[in-house]
């Protein structure tokens, strides 16, 4: 279990500092595939070099299994790196690679041998041992630095964007792999993307950042279906968010009310927010178009773009009361129709911030 | 259908095309070579040619050679001609001044990497437009002429020199430490002349080279030593080993250093060749050295090189 304990980092002084992390708080579950999600920027490679070793915090602890490793240089932290770049060794063959680890460590020959064998196995690299790294493709080259990774059996392994470099097919492949590679090892992975169709499907838990702060930490079901803030609802999937106007609270659940229809029990973020207007995340796929004059029509508008995706159409709506949202159904109106939009009330959430 | 192994032939023109094609081709090679090699063959192939020659004449009296084969200047280089009955005896006169020349130059060699790579490893780590100025740097002394740096080197380790003065101005010694005229002069004119020769081929194979390994190494347990002993070394491994070339050849055949600084008082090679043309009058003895000399080097560079084209030798 890694313990990110209120982790501040800031490059450089003065006027040109730069505040890569605010008071970072987060606890990553042993034995769990955990991403770290969040657009261009917002401290994510930051947070894995400081877990890693390669900078140092400048305020906060970390803590592996309750012990502080905040302070430790990176070889002495059982935790490996498998780098965006791979940065794999070009002078040693492929066997040479994945033993480095275990070199350094000063085991046996005999163990090295017999590790670097099991680990060629486990990525299903055999017949590539006496390789030289550079005669290798981009996703041979991945699975070379996942197994010199994986090899001295670190309690963690940190991924910062490791499938960036690999086709789309490949890559799909390669989330699998790492799906598999992380539950037949039950090392804890940290892994970076800024895509969340990836972090989505591999996930046990996602932290979601931006700007050097985390939003959110969730299951990935959780930060889909209930985002905390207009930030979360919109990095992850694609999302409308309409303005409403919240009632009261009753039983844990947000009382609320559109531009028109009845009254409805939503999800809330918070439930601290006072009356008045709030934002609830709407997802595309979850709306339903009835008449305008349905009593169940939570608003109403005209269908201004229709746009063919195969399984399904994608329709923006222009509500009467001036944004447009998108809608995904499989039996479209035609352009100009007006239109209700209903919606199953526990697929409301209302946005704390 | 063409029945298996049934190759179009080209007809007669394509045929006669393609040969007219290929002579035009070997043509222009040549006449695009054809300057590099008259210039190798003047100043590189002749002289030597003339040195080889020259080696197997005998002495003129007053310089120069005498016209008449003799395999004498090979045989001096080993042994002594008694005056009195013309037998051969073993003398180690010349081989000292080559084993003294050649420790010199290794020392030199060691000392000048010992000293460069920390150099060129910290240029190499600087961001990108502050390189150009530490390079600069570097090459400065070159803008001076190398017998003026030599001078200005005596003006310094002299007795009365900058250095002797300042050792003793801070009360580190009494009397002024005899450092001119010794080995170790000749070895502090040696490093300082030669040390940008090293610095700059490590540096080309540094800025090449992928500082994020060293990261990868660091996070595998590696620590700062193992980090530059397996990651960093052998992959400027090719630099490195220019750089000992570049060092090593010049430094055996140095003359104005060992001549200022060690006072002429001990013979380098250099020194010694230099005086067979001049004072010793032995034309062809001057020329043996010189090839002996080069043969030696030669080869060495050979195994060398050898070595360095084999990164992984020894890692199975
Ligand atoms: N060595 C450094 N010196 C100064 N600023 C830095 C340094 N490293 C990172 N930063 C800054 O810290 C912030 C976070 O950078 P970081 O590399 O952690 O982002 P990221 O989330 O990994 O982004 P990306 O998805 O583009 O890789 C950025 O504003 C970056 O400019
Ligand atoms: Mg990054």
């Amino acid at each position: 279990m890694i313990d990110i304990d209120n982790v501040t980092k800031q490059f450089g002084e003065g006027a040109a500092a730069v505040q890569a992390l605010r008071r970072v708080s987060l606890t990553i579950p042993e034995a769990s595939f955990f991403t770290l999600l969040g657009p261009s920027g917002c401290g994510k490679t930051t947070l894995l070099r400081l877990i890693a070793g390669f900078e140092l915090p400048t305020g906060g602890d970390i803590r592996l299994d309750g012990q502080s490793i905040g302070h430790l240089p990176p070889h002495h932290r059982p935790v490996n790196t498998v780098f965006q770049s791979y940065a794999l060794f070009p002078h040693m063959t492929v066997a040479r690679n994945i033993g480095f680890g275990l070199e350094m460590q000063g085991r046996k020959p005999s163990d090295v041998a017999a590790t670097v064998n099991k680990m060629l196995t486990l990525v299903r690299m055999e017949e590539y041992a006496a390789r030289r790294v550079d005669q290798l493709s981009g996703g041979q080259q991945q699975r070379v630095a996942l197994a010199r990774a994986l090899a001295p059996h670190p309690k963690v392994l940190l991924l910062d964007e490791p499938l960036s470099a690999l086709d789309l097919k490949l890559r799909k492949q390669m989330q699998g792999e790492l799906k598999r590679l992380q539950a037949e090892t039950g090392i804890t992975f940290v892994f970076v993307t800024h895509d969340q169709g990836e972090a989505l499907a591999m996930s046990d838990q996602i932290a979601v950042m931006s700007a050097g702060e985390v939003q959110q930490v969730g299951s990935p079901e959780a930060i889909y279906t209930r985002p905390r803030s207009a930030f979360v609802a919109d990095f992850i999937g694609d999302t409308n968010i309409v303005p409403a106007t919240l009632l009261r609270y009753e039983g844990g659940r947000a009382v609320i009310r559109f531009a028109q229809g009845p009254e409805l029990c939503a999800n809330a973020a918070s439930d601290a927010l006072a009356a008045g207007p709030v934002q609830v995340a709407l997802r595309p796929e979850t709306i339903t178009l009835t008449d305008a004059a349905d009593p169940a029509a939570l608003m109403c508008g005209t269908v201004a773009e229709s746009t063919y995706q195969g399984a399904a159409t994608q329709l923006t709506v222009r509500l009467e009361t001036g944004p447009e949202i998108r809608v995904e159904v499989t039996d479209p109106p035609s352009p100009g129709a007006r239109v209700g939009i209903a919606c199953d009330a526990a697929m409301l959430q209302v946005l704390a911030d | 259908m063409a029945a298996p192994g049934d190759i179009p032939q080209a007809g007669p023109a394509l045929q006669r095309a393609q040969r007219d094609r290929a002579r035009r081709r070997k043509r222009m090679r040549w006449g695009l070579l054809a300057p590099a090699l008259v210039v190798i063959g003047i100043f590189g192939l002749a002289p030597l040619s003339i040195a080889l020659v020259y080696s197997f004449l005998e002495p003129g009296t007053y310089g120069g050679v005498t016209w008449a084969f003799s395999p004498e200047a090979y045989v001096q280089f080993l042994f002594q001609r008694d005056i009195f009955d013309d037998t051969l005896g073993f003398n180690g006169a010349y081989l000292r001044i080559f084993g003294r020349s050649f420790g010199l130059a290794l020392i030199t060699m060691v000392g000048t990497l010992v000293l460069g790579f920390p150099v060129a490893y910290f240029i190499a780590a600087r961001p990108e437009q502050q390189r150009n100025l530490w390079l600069f740097a570097v090459t400065l002394p070159f803008w001076t002429n190398l017998l003026i740096r030599t001078y200005s080197m005596m003006l310094i380790v002299r007795d009365e020199g900058f250095l002797n003065g300042a050792l003793i101005w801070a009360g580190v010694i009494n009397r002024p430490l005899s450092i001119i005229y010794t080995d170790g002069a000749v070895l502090l004119g040696l490093v300082y002349s030669y040390l940008p020769f090293m610095i700059l081929p490590i540096y080309a194979s540094l800025e090449k080279f992928d500082f994020r390994l060293l990261e990868a190494a660091h996070d595998l347990y590696a620590s700062r030593v193992q980090m530059m002993r397996h990651v960093a070394l052998p992959l400027t491994r090719p630099g490195i080993v220019a750089g000992c070339a570049l060092v090593l050849i010049p430094a055996l055949g140095a003359y104005i250093t060992p001549e200022l600084l060690g006072g002429g008082k001990k013979l380098m090679i250099g020194n010694m060749i230099a005086l067979q043309f001049g004072s010793g009058r032995n034309w062809p003895f001057g020329s043996a050295a010189a090839l002996i000399l080069m043969s030696i080097v030669l080869i060495a560079l050979l195994v060398s090189l050898r070595s360095g084209a084999k990164p992984e030798a020894r890692h199975g």
